[in-house]
């Protein structure tokens, strides 16, 4: 998944945060990917707290809550910085940009890419960097040529043994959470495979809306096989 | 005036009643037992007549599950034979290997106890009137007399069956071994139980044979108590260890029969002639015996290991001191009585449904807890008898509990609970207002001092040395007197409800024709309690420089003479101020400024005022109020609120308080008013369990 591993790095901050929203607390994580003919295209991330607002804010005057440090608005600003300039760097990367709402607890990375397998490179770089074994369980291939669009995903058990040793007051900021993957393209869409996605009304987009849980405990799966009109 | 009177009428009813109640079993109760529960039927059924109570939901329940299938016979609670305007006990009566719980209950006609027993198909003996019942194992044991009923269920003191001395002389086989063959998640009370119960069930199957199979062991054996007791139960633990067949509980219904007959030697039996007897005792024995020994080799390997034996081997030796213990308290060999002990004495209260004794926490962990695991810790070192009594009053139900301390303890305990509450606190409260309160007062000073002296007493005898070093540097560290007087150690939380704000968030939507984003704001409340605190303070010194801190780091906005605490992004409101010695916290800003203004309309009933000031802890709380106040998304469906809202009001207002310390002896009662239109305690709790039924 994009937004998880794109995020991985500050995510362990964001998680932190979430982790404190003990009580109706929700968040959600959106990934937009729109891809020109070509095969190039941008990237949209958003993680969006606002919801918890309220307690984020009173957790973040806190060092830590229940065992976990809770970072500083630097920290989180510092590792947003950091993950900007690897991404400069990574090749067919370009036009990166961030923003940070501490009002309201947005966050949002967007950049350009030149071909969409220039993003499963940065997947596997950040994960090497951050020394994470997990297999790449998440990628994507656009062939311009036939017009097909892949999404593959496989669940890996790790994420589900890594949320069994939260404490349920933790476990229940993950109940309400959601992912919302957008793929945009030029040409209509032929079809979508994923019975879970939904394809707009001009047929040039896919949305695909489900649970966090659900993709812990591999009850959902998100792969997908979008072709395009000639 | 009045009350006087009132107390006179009373006073001369209970002696009355005292008098006339010749059927006090209480008597009976041996002078070391180390629990005592009583219920007062007599009290009872003044609130609720027998009939009343044969009609209400519970009483149909009862009379269903005791009577079963013959509620012909038993169509009253009255029909069992018992005297039920007289005192019902429970005692509990330990030694160093076996816990005894000892049902005693007032009998007023044993012909109907008979005819109980026997149309269950019960089997029990007669001997001197006394009319003897054991359960398959003999673990269980019920007898009686034209005057009282004494169930008794020892269960065994498994420290005591875990030493080696003991384990060798009544031939165990050595822990380990035991615990080898143990059943996986099995420890003995449950294997008990499961086979008590299969054995009761299949009794009501087994009926007749079982009346038969008693007669002849009768006619057979002669021989002393003791030992036939040990022989038999030993014959039916083989059996009872085996899983729940049916056929095996016939067998086991056997050895039952066979535990009972030493008790009685010369007993005329009840059941069955013996002429027939013996020709079917036969037949159905070893028919019995046959099925038996199939479910054994098919589903019971392990009956023959170490654990089951020695589970045989100890219900055995149970069975024989139950059936010792019982004959001895029939015999009138109890070793003095119950009443000659004053503490027992002192908290009896004729007025009172139920009351719980315990002789005294430290000497009933002694006798429960392994102590030799605590090395010598003493946890309920100091903690003496305790007792709790329900009242069911004509307009309240109340429960009240009081222990007494060891002389060191209670010292402690009454310097800690010298300070009172500040009455400064009662200009500030509104009872229209709030829906509780909680208040509590202690002298933190006092309890810093000595608090580390309860911690030596408790740890004491065993790390004295360590213990010693850091109650010194608990108090090298802490300036008790300081502290004291920054909290003083009194305060009050008013509870004035709960209230819901908006909160408004960022969201995303989608259009349908791209699934373009946009952001949108959407809006949720967030439910928020209101409320008042004061606690005491003297020394304002670190509040202060508390205060100047937080005004700097922005997290205090200053409103001149209050302060409002800036919690960023929260919906929440809290202000503060210190005044007169007084710290207040509310969630009201409007309250905030009565306070400071000195316009704050208070309004406090005496009830309130005196259980707040006479007393070291209080509380209260109205479910009334509060129905109506919780917002519906809290709860979530209509039908929950609805439901919720009709049982917060039909309850009525708690009330819990502690008493002053009397001598070594500390005191809380916790009580509720009943709502109008109810005649009594009784009939209202009656009421709510049929209402809950619904």
């Amino acid at each position: 998944m994009l937004a998880g591993d794109m995020l991985k790095r500050k995510a362990r901050y964001f998680l932190l945060i979430l982790v404190l929203c003990v009580f109706s607390s929700c968040f959600q994580i959106i990934e937009e990917i729109n891809v020109a003919n070509n095969g190039s295209g941008t990237v949209n991330l958003t993680v969006n707290l606002s919801a918890s607002k309220t307690k984020v804010a009173s957790l973040m005057l806190l060092d830590s809550v229940n065992g976990y440090k809770v970072p500083s608005k630097q920290t989180i600003q510092k590792e947003m910085e950091e993950a900007v300039v690897y991404l400069r760097s990574a090749p067919g990367i370009s036009n990166v940009k961030k923003t940070l709402d501490f009002e309201n607890y947005i966050a949002t990375i967007s950049f350009a890419f030149k071909n969409i397998a220039n993003i499963n490179n940065v997947n596997q770089n950040v994960l090497k960097k951050m020394k994470i074994k997990a297999i790449n369980n998440s990628s994507y291939s656009f062939n311009p040529e036939t017009g097909i669009f892949q999404r593959r995903y496989t669940h890996t058990k790790e994420a589900l043994i890594e949320y069994n040793k939260l404490k349920p007051e933790v476990k229940n900021v993950f109940k309400e959470a959601s992912y919302t993957s957008i793929y945009r393209f030029e040409k209509p869409v032929e079809s979508s495979v994923n019975p879970l996605a939904k394809v707009s009304k001009t047929k040039k987009a896919v949305m695909l809306n489900v649970g966090i849980m659900g993709l812990i405990n591999g009850k959902t799966n998100i792969t997908n096989q979008i072709s395009l009109a000639k | 005036m009045n009350y006087y009177f009132k107390s006179a009428i009373a006073g001369s009813f209970l002696l009355g009643s005292i008098a006339v109640n010749a059927q006090d079993l209480s008597r009976k109760i041996p002078a070391d037992a180390l629990a005592v529960a009583t219920l007062r039927g007599g009290n009872l059924t003044e609130l609720m007549s027998v009939s009343e109570f044969n009609q209400s939901f519970l009483g149909k329940k009862m009379l269903e599950g005791l009577a079963k299938d013959h509620i012909a016979d038993f169509p009253g609670m009255e029909d069992f034979g018992f005297n039920l305007s007289s005192d019902f006990f429970y005692y509990n009566q330990s030694s160093d290997s076996v816990s005894y719980n000892c049902f005693l209950l007032p009998v007023k006609d044993a012909a109907k106890i008979d005819l109980f027993f026997s149309k269950r198909g019960k089997i029990f003996t007669v001997k001197d009137q006394v009319r003897s019942y054991f359960n398959v194992d003999s673990t269980e044991a019920v007898h009686w007399n034209a005057e009282m009923l004494l169930s008794v269920i020892p269960i065994e003191k498994s420290a005591y069956f875990k030493r080696p001395e003991v384990r060798e002389r009544l031939g165990l086989s050595t822990e380990e071994e035991s615990n080898l063959y143990a059943p996986e998640n099995a420890n003995d009370a449950v294997m008990a139980d499961s086979a008590a119960v299969d054995v009761t069930e299949a009794m009501e199957v087994v009926d007749e044979q079982e009346e038969l199979v008693v007669a002849k062991p009768v006619k057979q054996k002669k021989s002393t108590a003791v030992k036939h007791r040990s022989k038999k139960t030993k014959l039916k633990g083989k059996k009872s260890a085996g899983k729940n067949s049916k056929k095996k509980v016939g067998k086991k219904n056997l050895t039952k029969k066979k535990v009972a007959l030493p008790k009685e030697e010369t007993a005329e039996m009840e059941v069955s002639t013996s002429e027939e007897a013996p020709a079917t005792f036969e037949s159905d024995m070893s028919s019995d015996t046959v099925v038996v020994d199939t479910a054994y080799a098919d589903n019971n390997d392990n009956s023959n290991s170490p654990f089951f034996s020695d589970l045989r081997i100890k219900r055995a030796i149970m069975a024989k001191w139950t059936a010792k213990m019982s004959a001895d308290f029939f015999a009138g060999k109890n070793q003095g009585s119950i009443l000659n002990n004053a503490d027992f004495n002192k908290s009896v209260d004729h007025k009172a449904e139920a009351t719980i004794w315990i002789s005294g926490l430290e000497k009933l962990t002694s006798a429960y807890l392994p102590l030799d695991y605590f090395k010598g810790v003493n946890f309920m070192g100091g903690y003496g008898a305790a007792n709790a009594k329900l009242f069911l009053e004509d307009q309240s139900i109340r429960m009240s509990s009081a222990m007494t301390f060891s002389e060191d303890m209670g010292n402690v305990l009454r310097k800690v609970h010298k300070r009172k509450l500040n009455k400064k606190f009662m200009k500030y409260v509104n009872e229209d207002q709030m829906i509780g309160y909680m208040a509590y007062a202690m002298d933190t000073k006092a309890y810093l001092q000595e608090y580390p002296k309860l911690i030596s007493k408790i740890y004491g005898s065993v790390y004295s040395d360590e213990i010693g070093m850091a109650t010194d540097l608990f108090s090298l560290l802490l300036d008790e007197e300081a502290i004291g007087k920054v909290i003083k150690g009194d305060g009050i939380f008013v509870f004035n409800g709960l209230s819901q704000k908006e909160v408004a968030y960022k969201s995303y939507d989608y259009n349908e024709d791209n699934f373009e984003t946009k952001e949108v704001m959407k809006t949720k409340k967030e439910t928020l309690p209101d409320f008042l605190m004061m606690i005491s303070t003297e020394d304002t010194r670190l509040m202060d420089k508390l205060i100047a801190y937080g005004v700097k780091k922005e997290l205090l906005k200053n409103h001149n003479n209050y302060y409002e605490v800036s919690i960023p992004k929260s919906p929440m409101a809290l202000y503060f101020t210190i005044k007169d010695g007084v710290i207040f916290l509310t969630t009201n800003g409007q309250e905030i400024q009565q306070i400071v203004n000195n316009t704050f309309t208070a309004k406090l009933s005496a009830k309130h005022k005196k259980a707040l000031l006479g007393n070291n802890y209080a509380a209260y709380f109205s479910p009334k109020k509060l129905s109506g106040k919780i917002p519906a998304e809290t709860l979530g469906r209509l039908t929950q609120v609805e439901k919720t809202n009709k049982t917060l009001s039909a309850l009525g207002d708690i009330y819990i308080r502690s008493f002053p310390m009397k001598g070594n002896t500390f005191a809380a009662e916790i009580s509720m008013d009943i709502p109008r239109g109810q005649k009594n305690a009784l009939k209202y709790l009656m009421s709510i369990t049929e209402d809950l039924q619904k």
